[in-house]
C-alpha cells in the first residue's frame, strides 16, 4: 500500500533527492534536533530521509531491487510497529524546516523527503491523534481548528463591532462576502480562536488605507494542513476552497495574513496541489501593510513601538518563500530599536512549531528540547520582543520562551503597525488609546461583567489571587476552587456564569476537570474559558469527545484580554440560550 | 602507439570495452530518471525582487566551488572536509585521467610537471580516502547511515588510488617500481569500476547536474536561492 502510494509521490525532483545522497554526514549540525540531542545520532537528517530511501530502493532501484542488503533496503517498514517508529520520526523529529536541505552538498532537498514520509504514513492511517484531527476538521470544515462558520461569523463582526465603538462610526465595519472588493484577506484559524484582535488590528490597517476589502465566508482559512501532513489531496482541496472563493467573489487579489504556513501552501504549494494557475494575485499582508506605508496611505509613528525589537523568520517565509527584507523593512518603519539575531534570513533556525507541529503534544518535550538553540538565539539579542509573521511561529516561541524563561514577548507586524498608526481625525478613536487598547479600555470602564458570577479554577494561589482581583474589577462576583473535585462540586452549587479553568493542577487535571463538566448534567452548559500556562495541552483538551471549550488563554494573561474575552464569552452564550 | 605486452594490451581492451558499457548504462539511468514527470512549480515568482529560476540553477551547479555558500562548508570543521572533498574528487580526476591516457599516450605521462601533478593528486586523494574510511568507521553517526555500498565503495576507490599511485610511479619509472602488474592491475580495477559505478552511490556524480539543477530552480523561483543571510 505504501509501495502503491510511493511511486504516486515520485518525480524527477523527489527521485533526484532519493538517489542523490552520497552519507556525508554534512546536514548534520543544520538540524536543531540533532543540535540538542548530540548523541542520538538517528536524529540527522540524512537517517531520517533514508527510512523513506529504503522503500524508494527496495521497489524502484537497480540495486536496491536485487540486492537490497547492500544498499541498505533490506529493512523496509512493514510492521505495525515500524510504522510507530517511522511516524515517530517523521513527524516527531522533524519540523520540515528546510534547513538541511541549504546545507547538503548535493542539493538533496530532505525536508520534501520527510514531507513525502509523512504523506505515506497518513496514507495508510498512521499519523499522531492531533494530525489526524486537524486533518479531519480541515476536510469537513474547511478550516484546521474546526472552528464553526457561525463561530467565525461571530468573531468577525465581534472585532467589527469593537472596531466601530473605538472609532466611534459605522464606516470601519468588517466587510464579509462583499462581491467585487478588490482584496479578499484570508486568516488563520487561530485568528479567530485565540487572538482576535490581529484581525480588528488588520481591519483598523485596511479601514485606515481606504482599501476596498473584504473577507470571504467561506475558503478563509489560508493554512493548509496537507503542506505538514504530506496529504496532497487535503492539499488540493482546501486551496481550490480558497482560489475558488475568490473567484466566486470577484476580488483582484488575496492577501494572506501574517502565517508563514498558509503564505507557503496558498502562494505556492497551494496551486501546484490544486492542479491550475494562479487564480489572482496573492501576497503577504506584510506587503500590504509596507505598500500602504511607502505609497502613503497609512501614516506611522515609530515612537509607539520603543522597545528592543528582534526578529525571527518564519522558515515557510523565509527559505521557502524567498520572503528576507519586506519584513525587516516594515519592522524598521514602525519600530524604533531593531536587533538583528544571528544567523538569520534562510539561514535562521526553527521556532520549532514547524508549520503544525503545536498539534502534537506527545512531541512537545522533545521539541522543547530542541530549541534550545533558537532560546539561545533570542537571549542573545537581549530584546524583549520577538516579532515574526507567522501565527505558528508566535506559538512556537512563547512555547520556547516559557519553557526557557526569557522573559520575552511575541508580537507580529500586524501588531505594531496597528500601534504605530497616526489616525487623521476622521478615522481617530472616540478615546486618545493605543488601537490595541480601546476596546478593552472602554469595556473595563463599564464594569462589563457587572452581575456576573466567576468560579476561577487554578492550585496557584497567586494565579487565583490576580485573577479574583481582574473580575472583581470587572464588576463581577468571584468564587475560587483549588482542585478539580472541588471546581466541579463548586460548579454545581453555584451555577457561575463562567468558569476560568487551568489545566495544570494536582490530582484531577484540567483536563478531566473540563470533561467531567462537560458530561455533568448541571454543569455542561456552563461557559469554561481555559486559562493556563502549558498551551502544549491545548490540542489535548480540543481531542476530548465533548463540546470544545468556549475560551482559551495562555498565561500570562493580559488583564483587559481576560475581562474582553470573559465578557464576550458571556454575552455569547446568552445571546445562543435567547 | 606505443608497444604493449599482450597482458597489458588485454586489459586496455577491457577497459575500454567497460567503458563502453559503462555509457550505455549511464545513458539508461538518465533516461530512467528522465522517466519521471517534472514536477512543474505553477506558483508565480515568490519575490520580484529576487526571484530567478535560471539564477538559481546556476548559483545551485556552482555552489560547490563556493564553500561560504553553505553553513556546512563555512564552519572551519566544515571548510576542512571542503578541502578533503576537493583533494579527494581532484584525485578521482586525476585516476580516470590516468587509466585513459596511460592508454593512449603514455608518454605525456612522463612529462615531470604532468607526471608529478597527476602523483600529487592521485596521493593526496589517497590519504583523503584513508581518512574517509576513518571517519565512516570511528563516528557512530556515520556507521548508522552507511551501507555496504558506502563502505565498500569507498575502499574500492581508496585501492584504486594506491594502485594508481604505483602505476603513475611504473609509468615514470620512479620509485623503483618497474612490473607493469600494476598498469595491468589498475586497468582491470578501473574496469571493473566502470561496470561498477552505475549501481552504487558512485554514480551521484551522474546525479549531482540533475538534483542541483531542481533545487536551484525551485528554491530560485521562491526567491531563496542565492542563499540570503545577514
Amino acid at each position: 500500500m505504501m509501495e502503491e502510494q510511493l511511486a504516486k509521490k515520485l518525480n524527477r525532483q523527489v527521485v533526484g533527492s532519493l538517489v542523490g545522497c552520497v552519507h556525508c554526514g554534512m546536514c548534520d549540525e543544520s538540524c536543531h534536533y540533532v543540535l540538542a540531542f548530540p548523541d542520538d545520532h538517528k536524529m540527522t537528517p540524512s537517517y531520517k530521509a533514508d527510512q523513506v530511501r529504503k522503500l524508494f530502493k527496495a521497489n524502484h532501484d537497480w540495486t536496491g531491487s536485487v540486492f537490497p542488503w547492500w544498499v541498505g533496503a533490506d529493512q523496509v517498514p512493514l510492521s505495525d510497529d515500524d510504522l510507530e517508529t517511522l511516524k515517530d520520526i517523521a513527524f516527531g523529529t522533524c519540523t520540515n524546516c528546510r534547513r538541511c536541505t541549504l546545507s547538503c552538498p548535493m542539493g538533496v532537498d530532505t525536508a520534501t523527503l520527510n514531507r513525502v514520509m509523512r504523506g505515506l504514513l497518513t496514507h495508510v492511517g498512521v499519523m499522531p491523534e492531533g494530525v489526524r484531527v486537524v486533518s479531519k476538521d480541515q476536510w469537513e470544515l474547511g478550516n484546521q481548528m474546526g472552528v464553526l462558520k457561525e463561530d467565525y461569523i461571530d468573531t468577525i463582526e465581534w472585532m467589527s463591532e469593537e472596531l466601530e465603538e473605538d472609532l466611534g462610526h459605522n464606516e470601519a465595519a468588517i466587510p464579509i462576502e462583499k462581491k467585487g472588493s478588490k482584496i479578499m484577506y484570508c486568516i488563520n484559524p487561530r485568528e479567530v480562536k485565540y487572538d482576535p484582535r490581529t484581525i480588528k488590528e488588520a481591519a483598523l490597517i485596511f479601514h485606515t488605507a481606504g482599501e476596498d476589502w473584504t473577507m470571504p465566508e467561506e475558503g478563509w482559512d489560508n493554512t493548509n494542513f496537507g503542506l505538514f501532513s504530506g496529504d496532497d489531496g487535503l492539499g488540493g482541496a482546501c486551496a481550490k476552497r480558497e482560489y475558488e472563493k475568490a473567484r466566486e467573489l470577484g476580488v483582484d487579489k488575496i492577501v494572506i495574513s501574517e502565517c508563514g504556513h498558509g503564505f507557503r501552501s496558498t502562494r505556492f504549494e497551494g496551486v501546484n496541489w490544486a492542479g491550475e494557475s494562479e487564480p489572482v494575485p496573492m501576497e503577504s499582508s506584510v506587503m500590504t501593510m509596507l505598500n500602504y506605508i511607502k505609497e502613503g496611505k497609512i501614516k506611522v509613528d515609530p515612537t509607539k513601538n520603543p522597545e528592543r525589537m528582534t526578529f525571527h523568520d518564519s522558515c515557510n517565509n523565509a527559505r521557502s518563500g524567498g520572503f528576507f527584507e519586506e519584513p525587516r523593512e516594515l519592522l524598521r518603519l514602525v519600530s524604533m530599536d531593531f536587533q538583528e539575531m544571528f544567523p538569520n534570513r534562510a539561514e535562521n533556525y526553527c521556532c520549532t512549531g514547524g508549520g503544525g507541529a503545536m498539534s502534537m503534544s506527545e512531541y512537545t518535550p522533545k521539541r522543547l528540547k530542541s530549541a534550545k538553540v533558537k532560546a539561545d538565539q533570542i537571549r542573545a539579542t537581549g530584546a524583549k520582543t520577538v516579532v515574526t509573521s507567522c501565527h505558528n511561529c508566535v506559538d512556537g516561541l512563547n512555547d520556547l520562551i516559557k519553557h526557557y524563561e526569557l522573559g520575552c514577548e511575541v508580537k507580529q507586524l500586524v501588531n505594531l503597525v496597528a500601534n504605530a498608526l497616526v489616525l487623521d481625525e476622521a478615522v481617530k478613536p472616540v478615546e486618545e488609546a493605543k488601537p490595541g487598547e480601546i476596546a478593552v479600555t472602554k469595556v473595563a470602564a463599564e464594569e462589563p461583567l457587572a452581575g456576573r458570577k466567576i468560579l476561577v479554577v487554578d492550585d496557584e494561589e497567586d494565579v487565583r489571587t490576580f485573577l479574583t482581583m481582574v473580575f472583581e474589577d470587572a464588576g463581577a462576583e468571584v468564587i475560587t476552587a483549588t482542585d478539580g473535585d472541588e471546581a466541579v462540586a463548586m460548579a454545581r452549587q453555584h451555577q457561575p456564569d463562567l468558569i476560568s479553568l487551568d489545566l495544570s493542577m494536582p490530582g484531577k487535571d484540567g483536563v478531566e476537570t473540563f470533561v467531567e463538566l462537560r458530561k455533568t448534567a448541571e454543569t455542561q452548559e456552563i461557559p469554561v474559558c481555559v486559562v493556563t500556562g502549558h498551551p502544549e495541552f491545548r490540542q489535548v483538551i480540543y481531542d476530548r469527545p465533548v463540546v470544545p471549550p468556549e475560551g482559551y488563554l495562555g498565561k500570562p494573561v493580559d488583564e483587559d484580554k481576560l475581562v474582553a474575552y470573559a465578557h464576550h464569552i458571556i454575552e455569547h452564550r446568552e445571546e445562543k440560550a435567547n | 602507439m606505443h608497444e604493449v605486452s599482450p597482458a597489458l594490451h588485454t586489459a586496455e581492451v577491457v577497459h575500454w570495452i567497460a567503458l563502453v558499457v559503462m555509457a550505455i548504462v549511464y545513458t539508461m539511468r538518465i533516461r530512467w530518471l528522465l522517466s519521471f514527470n517534472l514536477g512543474k512549480d505553477k506558483s508565480a515568482p515568490g519575490n520580484p525582487s529576487q526571484s530567478n529560476k535560471q539564477r538559481g540553477a546556476r548559483y545551485s551547479l556552482f555552489n560547490v566551488a563556493m564553500p561560504w555558500s553553505m553553513e556546512s562548508t563555512r564552519r572551519p570543521k566544515g571548510f576542512i572536509f571542503y578541502l578533503s572533498f576537493v583533494i579527494f574528487h581532484l584525485g578521482v580526476c586525476a585516476g580516470i585521467t590516468l587509466a585513459f591516457v596511460s592508454t593512449i599516450a603514455p608518454d605525456f605521462l612522463r612529462v615531470p610537471v604532468v607526471g608529478w601533478t597527476l602523483m600529487a593528486l592521485i596521493i593526496g586523494a589517497l590519504l583523503v580516502s584513508l581518512y574517509r574510511i576513518g571517519r565512516r568507521l570511528l563516528r557512530p553517526l556515520m556507521r548508522l547511515i552507511s551501507t555496504p555500498d558506502d563502505y565498500f565503495s569507498l575502499l574500492m576507490l581508496t585501492v584504486w588510488f594506491a594502485i594508481g599511485a604505483a602505476t603513475q610511479a611504473y609509468l615514470m619509472g620512479i620509485w623503483g617500481v618497474t612490473n607493469e602488474i600494476f598498469q595491468i592491475a589498475y586497468l582491470y580495477l578501473t574496469s571493473f569500476f566502470l561496470l561498477y559505478v552505475p549501481f552504487s552511490k558512485i554514480s551521484h556524480y551522474l546525479y549531482y547536474p540533475f538534483t542541483r539543477t531542481y533545487i536551484g530552480r525551485a528554491l530560485g523561483q521562491r526567491g531563496g536561492y542565492p542563499v540570503v543571510r545577514g
